[in-house]
Order: C-alpha cells, then sequence, then structure tokens
C-alpha cells in the first residue's frame, strides 16, 4: 500500500476487485447536508491484516462476484486493508504538525457525522456525533445503496471526552478509553455474532462487512446497511431549530429510502404530506422494532436522543445491545453516571421518537418549532398505540408457532382472544423473584421467574400427547427458571387460576383455527408442536452468552484464518436461526471446528436463561 | 420385546420396515417419540420425522432431544409413550449423551413394558451390545468426537448391526476379521434393508448379510 495518492476513481475497472475503488469517502451526505458533518483527510494505517471478512454481505453488496469463493486471496486482502485500513488526520495532527508522509494520503476526506448524543454536556447536538468513526463511502448494487462505514479510525472532534474535556485528542491517547479514537478486535466480533444471528432472525441490524486486526487487540470494525441514518441525525438540527440543515437531512434521508425502494409511496401533493408520511413511517417502524425488542428481549438502550438506533429500526452499536434469556423486566445498566433505560421503558422511549418526528413535521410543514408536548395526541402518536398493541398480537400468535395465514385469521376474526390469551401469557412471563432487585455484573436486575419459550415448547407436545390440560404442578415444573426459588413458585390460588386460564385461552386459540381452516384439531397442535420447537428452542443465544464466545474465538484467534472465522459465524447464526420455514442446511465444517461449535452451544446452552 | 432397526435410506426404500412397525404398534392413534442424536438442528429431522409417519395416520409425536437439560413432565410422557424412535448421527456423540442423561436404564425398561423401539442407523447400533460397529471399519466410520472409550450400549440383542452396509470386499474382509476374534454375528444392513424383532422372533425385510467366526453369509 503506498499508492494511495492516485485517484482510486481511476482505477475503476482496473483492478481486480474495481467496486472497492468507489468507496473512497466519497457520500451524498457531504454536499446534501453540508452542516451535518465534519470532514477529515485520512492516512493509511499500516501493519494492519484482515482478522474477518463477510464473503455473504460483500455478495450482496457487489463487492465480489456472485460466484467468488469464500477465500481470502492476497489481491482481495490488499483492496480490503487498502481501503478500509486508515486513520483520520485530526485537528491534533493538524495543530501539531505531525508529519504524514504525502503517499500515505487519501485523495478524499471521510465524514464524521453530526448527531445528538445524550451523554455531550451541551444536550443540542452541537458537538456531538462520530466520535471514533468515519464514513467510507457507498456501493449500490441490485437497486440498493448500502451505506459502509468505520469503527476506530480515530479520535474526532466529535466525542464525549472532547467536549467535556475541551481539548483535541490524539489518535490512541492512553489517557482516555473511548475518546482515544480506536477500537478493539472483540467490539467486532461481538457485533459480528450477534448482528449475524439477530439479522438472520428477522431484525434489521448493521452487519459486519470486515474487521482488520493491529497490533495490542485493536482494530478497525468496518459496518455496512442500505441507511446508517439515526433519528439523532434529525434530532441535533431539531433541538438547534436550525430548519435549513433539519430539511436537508429529512430531504436525503426520504430520497435514500425511495431509490432503495423500501418505501411504496414516492410522490407527494407537498411538504406536509411528505413530513408526515415519514413520521408515519417512523411510527410504524418504531412500533413494530419497540414491540419486537419487547417480545424477544432484546435490550437497546432506546434514549430520547435516538442515538442507539437506526431509522429503520435497526440495531446500531452492540456494545450496549443484550439479548436476555427471561423477560428480565428490571435490568438496568449502569452506566457510571447514571443507569439505563429497561426494556419495559423502551416501548415509551420509540413513542417519544416519534413524538419528535412529528414534531419534525410539523416544523418542517409550517417553519415554527412547537413544543413537543403539542403533539403528544396526534392521530400518528395514536397510531403508533394502536400498532404497538397488533404487533405484540402477532408475535405472541408467530411464538406460538401459527403461520403468517393463521396469524392473520386469528387477529382479524378472534383478536379477543389473542388479547386473553396475551394478558395470561404476560402474566407469567413478568412474574418476578421474590429476592428483589439486586446487582448484577454491569447494572442491576430483579430475575424472571418463568421461561416462556420452555412452556411455548412444550406444552402443545404434551397436550397432545396426554390430550388433556397440564396440572398447576406439572405446568410450574416446566415453565419454573433456575431463578425460581421454592418460596417463587407457591401456588397460589392467582397462580392456579392464570395456570387454567393460560391453558384453556391457548386452546382457544387452536379451536379457532381448527374451525377457520377446517385442519383435525390434532393436526394444528402437531404443526404448533413442529413449529415452536423451532421458534422456542431450548438454547438460545443471550447478551453473556455472545460475550463469552467472543472471549473463546479470541482465545483461538491466533490460529484462526479469516476464512475460518467466517465459516464459524456462518455455522453459528445457522444454528441460532429460529425461522421455522427456513430450511436449514448443516455445512461440512472441519473436525476442529465441529470441536469449537460445540463449545459455543455448550456456553449459549449454560447462559440460555441470562441477561 | 419389540425392536426395529434401520440402516437407513430414503422414505419409500423402507416401506415395508415400517409397515411392520405399524403392525407392531398395534394401535389406534399412538404416541411416537423421536430422540436425536444431537440436538444441533434436530427440529429439522423431526420435522422429517413427522412428515414421515403421519402417512401411517399417526398424528401425535414428541421431540426429544437428550444432550440439553429436559424437565421430568416431558420425560414421563416420552416413556409413556408407545414408541421411542432413536435417530441417525453421530453414535459415539449419542451415546455419550444417553449415558450423561441417565436414560439406557429407562430405555431398556420402556421395552421391558413392551414399548416399540426403533432405531436408524446410529439409532439402531445403539439397540446392540455395544457401539463397535460404529468404529468399523476404519475407511467408513464415526469420529469419536467425545472421546469416550466405555462403548458398551443398551445390549436388548446379541449381535451387532451395522448399518449403510455395501456388498464390497474391502467391508466383508474387515467384519469377518472381527466376526471370528470377537466372536459375535454382525448383520449388516444396507439401505432399506433391517431386522425386526418381536420377542422371541428375529426377521429381516429386504437383503441382508450376517458374518459369524470368520464367514459371511447372505439372508434373503
Amino acid at each position: 500500500m503506498n499508492q494511495v495518492k492516485k485517484s482510486p476513481i481511476d482505477e475503476v475497472g482496473k483492478r481486480s476487485y474495481s467496486t472497492f475503488a468507489k468507496i473512497n469517502g466519497e457520500h451524498p451526505f457531504k454536499t446534501q447536508v453540508p452542516g451535518g458533518r465534519v470532514e477529515y483527510q485520512a492516512r493509511h494505517k499500516k501493519g494492519g491484516k484482515v482478522a474477518f471478512f463477510n464473503f455473504d454481505l460483500a455478495r450482496e453488496m457487489g463487492l465480489i462476484p456472485k460466484t467468488h469463493p469464500n477465500h481470502l486471496n492476497p489481491e482481495l486482502e490488499q483492496e480490503i486493508l487498502r481501503t478500509f485500513s486508515l486513520v483520520i488526520i485530526n485537528e491534533f495532527d493538524v495543530i501539531n504538525k505531525v508529519k504524514i508522509p504525502e503517499e500515505d494520503i487519501y485523495p478524499y476526506t471521510f465524514m464524521a457525522t453530526r448527531y445528538l448524543q445524550l451523554q455531550h454536556p451541551d444536550k443540542t447536538g452541537k458537538t456531538s456525533g462520530d466520535g471514533r468513526s468515519i464514513w467510507n463511502g457507498t456501493v449500490r448494487n441490485n437497486g440498493i445503496t448500502w451505506d459502509i462505514s468505520s469503527c476506530g479510525t480515530g479520535a474526532t472532534k466529535l466525542s464525549p471526552a472532547s467536549n467535556i474535556n475541551k481539548k483535541f485528542y490524539q489518535t490512541g491517547d492512553p489517557s482516555i478509553s473511548y475518546g482515544c479514537g480506536l477500537s478493539e478486535v472483540g467490539e467486532g466480533l461481538e457485533t459480528l455474532f450477534f448482528s449475524e444471528v439477530l439479522g438472520k432472525n428477522g431484525f434489521k441490524t448493521e452487519r459486519v462487512l470486515a474487521i482488520i486486526e493491529f497490533e495490542k487487540g485493536l482494530g478497525i470494525n468496518v459496518r455496512a446497511n442500505p441507511n446508517l441514518m439515526r433519528p439523532s441525525h434529525f434530532f441535533g438540527h431539531l433541538k438547534q431549530g436550525n430548519v435549513t440543515s433539519l430539511k436537508q437531512v429529512a430531504d436525503y434521508y426520504i430520497q435514500r429510502q425511495i431509490d432503495n425502494k423500501v418505501w411504496t409511496q414516492t410522490n407527494f401533493k407537498n411538504d406536509k404530506e411528505k413530513y408526515h408520511y415519514l413520521a408515519r413511517q417512523v411510527a410504524k417502524t418504531f412500533a413494530e422494532v419497540s414491540a419486537k425488542f419487547e417480545d424477544e428481549y432484546i435490550f437497546c438502550w432506546l434514549d430520547w436522543d435516538g442515538d442507539n438506533i437506526l431509522m429503520d429500526g435497526g440495531i446500531i452499536d452492540y456494545g450496549s445491545i443484550r439479548q436476555f434469556g427471561l423477560f428480565h423486566a428490571e435490568y438496568r445498566y449502569d452506566d457510571v453516571q447514571r443507569y439505563s433505560t429497561t426494556i419495559l421503558e423502551q416501548r415509551q422511549k420509540a413513542r417519544y421518537i416519534v413524538q419528535c418526528f412529528v414534531q419534525i413535521a410539523d416544523f418542517l410543514t409550517t417553519g415554527k418549532k412547537k413544543s413537543i408536548s403539542q403533539f403528544r395526541g396526534h392521530e400518528t402518536l395514536k397510531f403508533f398505540d394502536k400498532f404497538f398493541i397488533e404487533c405484540k398480537d402477532r408475535n405472541l400468535t408467530q411464538k406460538m408457532g401459527f403461520k403468517k395465514n393463521q396469524q392473520d385469521l386469528l387477529l382479524k376474526n378472534h383478536r379477543p382472544l389473542v388479547t386473553k390469551f396475551r394478558k395470561t401469557y404476560t402474566y407469567f412471563e413478568r412474574a418476578q423473584s421474590k429476592r428483589g432487585i439486586h446487582k448484577v455484573a454491569d447494572g442491576i436486575n430483579r430475575d424472571a421467574i418463568f421461561c416462556m419459550r420452555d412452556i411455548m415448547r412444550e406444552f402443545p407436545q404434551i397436550y397432545l400427547s396426554r390430550q388433556a390440560a397440564l396440572s398447576p404442578q406439572d405446568f410450574t415444573e416446566i415453565i419454573k427458571s433456575s431463578y425460581a426459588k421454592k418460596q417463587d413458585l407457591k401456588l397460589t390460588d392467582i397462580r392456579k387460576k392464570q395456570i387454567n386460564r393460560f391453558q384453556t385461552s391457548y386452546m382457544a386459540l387452536v379451536y379457532a383455527i381448527e374451525k377457520e381452516t377446517v385442519t383435525p384439531r390434532t393436526q394444528v397442535l402437531l404443526e404448533l408442536t413442529m413449529r415452536s420447537s423451532v421458534i422456542n428452542k431450548y438454547d438460545r443465544v443471550t447478551g453473556d452468552s455472545i460475550t463469552y464466545i467472543v472471549q473463546k474465538v479470541q482465545k483461538l484467534r491466533p490460529r484462526l484464518g479469516a476464512e475460518e472465522l467466517y465459516q464459524l459465524a456462518c455455522e453459528f447464526s445457522t444454528y441460532q436461526n429460529l425461522n421455522p420455514d427456513q430450511k436449514k442446511v448443516s455445512s461440512e465444517i472441519p473436525p476442529r471446528h465441529k470441536n469449537i461449535m460445540q463449545g459455543f452451544y455448550s456456553i449459549v446452552r449454560d447462559c440460555r436463561e441470562g441477561l | 420385546m419389540k425392536l426395529v432397526f434401520y440402516s437407513g435410506g430414503i422414505d419409500k426404500d423402507n416401506y415395508q420396515l415400517d409397515k411392520i412397525f405399524i403392525e407392531l404398534l398395534g394401535k389406534k392413534n399412538p404416541v411416537v417419540t423421536f430422540i436425536p442424536s444431537s440436538s444441533y438442528l434436530s427440529e429439522q429431522e423431526f420435522k422429517y420425522f413427522v412428515k414421515h409417519y403421519s402417512k401411517f395416520k399417526i398424528s401425535r409425536f414428541i421431540h426429544f432431544p437428550i444432550d440439553v437439560p429436559f424437565d421430568r413432565i416431558l420425560f414421563q410422557e416420552v416413556i409413556r409413550s408407545d414408541a421411542i424412535h432413536l435417530g441417525g448421527g453421530n453414535t459415539f456423540y449419542f451415546l455419550n449423551s444417553l449415558r450423561k442423561a441417565k436414560l439406557l436404564p429407562q430405555l431398556r425398561a420402556f421395552v421391558k413394558k413392551g414399548g416399540v423401539l426403533t432405531g436408524l442407523s446410529a439409532g439402531a447400533i445403539m439397540m446392540t451390545e455395544n457401539i463397535d460397529m460404529a468404529a468399523y471399519p476404519e475407511f467408513d466410520r464415526d469420529e469419536n468426537t467425545v472421546n469416550i472409550s466405555n462403548l458398551s450400549a443398551l445390549k436388548l440383542v446379541d449381535f451387532l448391526f451395522f448399518p449403510h452396509f455395501k456388498n464390497s470386499t474391502r467391508y466383508d474382509v474387515v467384519f469377518k476379521k472381527y466376526s471370528k476374534l470377537h466372536q459375535k454375528i454382525i448383520y449388516a444392513c444396507p439401505d432399506g434393508a433391517g431386522i425386526v424383532v418381536n420377542g422371541e422372533e428375529l426377521r429381516f425385510v429386504g437383503k441382508c448379510y450376517a458374518f459369524a467366526d470368520g464367514h459371511k453369509f447372505s439372508i434373503n
């Protein structure tokens, strides 16, 4: 890598992997939202090695041909390093006149985007944004434009440390951690394993394209998504009352959604219709995603700044992402200065984000920024509330194992039955230990005592076998989690009633489908048995299990090549794919990998009820 | 004692064995439990299993992976079921999991009480005295990924069973030698063939082979 100065654009078509040459720092956001970014020159960072490359994602993005083998040949490795192994020339470097060989400097600048972050003292987004990331650019393939961004590319002036301490930091400054602009390979691995699993299970998420490794465990983690805009990209300009920049961000975002064919409506009578359509889309997305987070026990730390989530509800920044094994409704992450939100508070945070978008729509239409409280009762928020409940009902029927057409029938013709079942389901799901709130490794929690996946998996097959309901004792034996103590499991009259209600309302839904589809009851139960055994698999990943798996991978790393890591990530996400309609085929993996995978399975099992 | 040894093959290959299995059940609306050799992607196998036996008008099934913890209630249903099928896969891993879950004596008791036990490939080997056959011949064996040395299995019959047999000299050499050395009868069955044990009666279905005292015999 000694030819950076040469314009990569000149090389398109000449390089073996010519699409990489288009990823050069240029990005439409730079010109369309001038007030939304800070630009940096960058230099090549030497000593990097490709630790991971996502062949599957690269094919989807058109970076490698469809027929490309999962093999990292020297040219491809060079191309990845040439494109992504970079560090910004930041304010510290400029002020201190740090000498950089000219041939190491990239011809174009890279942007760090501005967005609102609650960690920043000014709380208006004037100083906050990408603190240790830059945007590499975009690629377009099969009608979809992808954004690519890298983390660990140097300290920008938008980091909290820079603003709290009122100084520019040298990249890698050992006196600070987060603000030093670097990232670790472990962070990339955590994102990789978690995002691939969640992506396979229908969550929208950023995905890891590549991890470049340097000495001392440091790394550059390259992420991609069809649209990396977050609500917080809008909120900074909203807080500042900057209607010009806000409009630019909104128009930029809308155009991308239209170009990527995400939006069904593409023509609007006027700005009012356009921006309220945007608010409505956000309401739909955030109702859906917050219901899914709640039902799949995803803790994403949604907050008023709209920082930890993408506009399409996609998960970003896996540092604070958790998937709980049980409904640990009172877990709060301890972030030193404050505690995080809980899993149940996410709905309200999502609603507030929607409310902000209604305010944005009004602001952009009228030119006047009204108080957010004026939009509390707006019809878009009413739609959010209604759609949230509908999503909860659908999610529950899906968890039971009903097929899409059966879910539709239940929601259309038997909604009260679904609601009734959801109420009793929630009673068990949210039951908590008498132990009360206590400290856990990184925060506080109050343990959930029942494992809903176990009862949802076993109930249909036991009912099918016995052709009778379970006794309260048997029901409790199945549903109890390892957190439940004797005193938590006392069979009170209320508990007995709820056990009875759970089974009768579950069966009421089975009878409804029996009638609606003229299918024998045993057949309906048998299908539920098969589907729910996949959906409610005994061993599902949790945040803790991902942490331990990454620790294991880190230990194995010196002997694990980029291709092997890719194979392991694929195999692991296949094993954790809980879609009953997906035909899963186990790939042939070398015996050494089988042992590694066995280790992963055992970690997932051991942590299955945790945080 | 009611046992069915399946070698392997696709659905229609085993039609005869399946028919006999249904006769052995001798009951309307039976409950059949599927025990996979490993929980990994076993839901998919369970789906195929259900699809296959649904053709015989069976509609009550239990999926019972044993390499993950299970509760007492589901286990009671398994033991109460009319038939248990042991799936195919890695025989060493399967035996290790059955032993860890303390299921070997429970399965023997199930058979003793009149339950029908069937096994396919690794599952069929499991019903014999030991799983030596999973380690033979060297060119066609399971990998002992769990490093177990105690290979004794359910010991429900006094013969050994070799599935997926290919009638060729190189297999013959190995099995003749083994049968002479260990003084054991090996029944080797190609895919689609198998053995049915009903009380004292031993019935071979399809083309089977026996190896005894260093000799090979053709059956059927």
